[in-house]
């Protein structure tokens, strides 16, 4: 045995077009990363099953799937593989309530092991069962094409660009939805996307390709933050992606204080129905955050975080760095910032953050 | 006004084009849908076929289902020998015949309310766990249901108004196969004008009605 659960070695070609893919992906969540156009979609839809590759085999836990050599391509409904699409495509004759039935009701009660009532729960979905998709907001309709792959209670889901179609502060909350989804339920996930900055947000490993061509597969923060992967997609407004704990929050303060793990940062106000120990998604530009060699004193930014360069990488005019202040954040600097500091790998620094500028997504 | 027996022939009618419709319905369903959403081979040849009736003479429309449903036809054949049926020249065959003419536009009209259909939204339904059938009968055809109805209006009001293959598959028999268009074409043989007339202004008011209702089902397709 071994800790992978997914095998595909398959190739594909469309005119002018030709996928090869070879990679074993373990438990967890995986992302495919690539342009568009690159052939994430066509590896998605042929473990689902939509296309035939020409050749090759994929193997879920062990079992095939699809097998050129062994003669087995099972059909779509035989695979146990959840899909969520880039749009959500629910049942519009259906209310929410039967749109996420659905599958439920398909699944041989021997196989279920995720409850409806559950998903309805975790994605806060008990307003909305009642309502029709056309009376959805666009995020509503994305949680509820979640709840409705994940009721049938997939060996894998897939996820094609869920976000793409959210504005920013709804993606940091359905990314949080997907964290505890995958934190409840133990779901393998495999996530499609052309952001960095989703990708570094939740992906324990990427995949990355371009023109059919598999680059690299490794950690996201390995891969995406080689020279080539940014060449291959826009880069401008990387993010770091964060989950945090409201721990002091008054209505004195215009600052709330959020915690993740053992640091604490002074965010803007928010709104009024988040109250204390509630989990919020916020976002950090990554040319937002300054870095200092000496710990900088008397300065108006709220929040000072000392920790160590783990990481430098040269990106076209820019330079990327990750550093490690108790959680690993992205900051980008300019090549002159770069060798006036004189930073290098293992250096203490200290990251400097406005409060101001710190996005609270909810 | 119109007389008791006019009014039989009426009913007779409206009775004849709501089983040819009804008949119709599945075949045109399936050939619809392979039509719009399967890639098998042949959609060429299918879709010629289908057209047939609606070109050909309804003469030799109706002389094909008399060859098929007669005494010694494929079908008609194992219905006398196996249940001592017969078809030709009964209110039945006049139904099939509007079914069978009536059959093009059906399909037709299926076929584009099917093509209406996101075939995302049914392979979402297969990613489900729903096999094709059950993908047709929960997705296709309730997504594509307006289209369905408004189609079989359509098929219905062309069956109220067949003439030529009911003549020869079942004849104009009083009481028995006689609708409207074939008593029309009586009284104007037998010169009572009148009766024809009343006739006619109830053919129009009937297809009037069931054209308005396929109009308005379509319409609200379209928006």
């Amino acid at each position: 045995m071994n800790d992978n659960f997914l095998d595909i070695r398959i190739h594909k070609t469309y005119p002018g077009f030709m996928l090869e893919v070879d990679a074993s992906f373990p438990a967890g969540v995986t992302a495919i990363f690539g342009p568009s156009g690159s052939g994430k979609t066509t590896i998605l839809n042929s473990i689902a099953g939509l296309i035939t590759p020409d050749g090759g085999d994929i193997y879920l836990h062990n079992k095939p799937l699809y097998s050129s050599s062994e003669k087995v391509n099972l059909r779509p409904e035989q695979r146990h593989v959840g899909y969520m699409f880039q749009e959500s495509l629910l049942f519009p004759h259906y209310r929410v309530r039967e749109n996420i039935l659905y599958g439920f009701k398909l699944t041989p009660p021997e196989r279920r092991k995720i409850e409806p009532d559950q998903l309805v729960g975790l994605l806060e979905l008990g307003p909305l069962l009642e309502r029709r998709p056309a009376n959805l907001s666009t995020g509503e309709r994305q949680r509820v094409a979640l709840a409705r792959a994940l009721a049938t209670s997939p060996e894998l889901l897939l996820m094609d660009e869920p976000l793409s179609s959210l504005d920013v502060a709804l993606r940091g909350r359905i990314l949080r939805y997907l964290k505890d989804i995958h934190r409840e339920l133990a779901i393998p996930m495999i996530y499609v996307s052309h952001s960095i900055s989703e990708v570094l947000a939740i992906a324990g490993r990427a995949l990355v390709i371009s023109q059919g061509r598999q680059l690299a597969f490794d950690e996201p923060r390995k891969v995406l933050l080689e020279p080539y992967v940014h060449s291959l997609v826009e880069t401008g407004g990387l993010e770091n992606l964060l989950d945090a704990e409201i721990v002091e929050h008054s209505s004195g303060n215009s600052l709330t204080g959020a915690r993740i793990g053992d640091i604490l940062l002074w965010i803007p106000g928010v709104p009024p129905h988040i109250g204390t120990g509630d989990t919020i998604s916020m976002a950090i530009r990554a040319g937002d955050i300054i870095v200092a060699v000496d710990r900088p004193e008397r300065i108006s930014a709220r929040n000072i975080l000392k920790g160590r360069v783990q990481g430098i990488h040269r990106v076209e005019s820019n330079v990327l760095l990750y550093a490690d202040v108790g959680m690993s954040l992205l900051v980008e600097i300019t090549p002159e910032a770069l060798d006036a500091l004189g930073l290098c790998e293992g250096q203490e620094v200290y990251l400097v953050i406005k409060s101001n500028s710190i996005v609270v997504l909810d | 006004m119109l007389s008791s027996s006019e009014f039989q022939v009426i009913a007779l009618s409206l009775q004849v084009a709501a089983l040819g419709t009804l008949i119709g319905l599945p075949v045109a369903l399936g050939i619809g849908w392979l039509l719009a959403k399967s890639s098998i081979r042949g959609k060429a040849v299918l879709d010629t076929l289908v057209s047939f009736p609606l070109v050909l003479p309804p003469v030799v429309t109706g002389f094909f289902l008399l060859w098929l449903m007669g005494r010694e036809g494929p079908i008609g054949g194992i219905l006398h020998d196996l249940f001592g049926v017969d078809v030709v020249f009964t209110w039945v065959a006049a139904a099939l015949a509007a079914g069978l003419v009536s059959l093009p536009l059906m399909v037709r009209a299926i076929e584009v309310a099917m093509s209406g259909v996101d075939p995302r939204l049914e392979t979402a339904a297969r990613s489900l766990g729903a096999g094709p059938a059950r993908t047709f009968f929960t997705v296709t055809v309730p997504l594509a249901s307006r289209g369905i109805v408004a189609a079989a209006f359509l098929a219905f009001a062309r069956g109220l108004g067949e003439f030529g293959a009911t003549m020869v598959v079942a004849g104009n028999i009083p009481g028995e196969t006689q609708t409207i268009p074939l008593l029309i074409f009586n009284r104007i043989q037998l010169g009572d004008d009148s009766s024809a007339i009343r006739l006619i202004v109830a053919s129009l008011v009937l297809a009037l009605v069931s054209l308005s209702v396929h109009q308005r089902l379509a319409r609200r397709i379209a928006t």
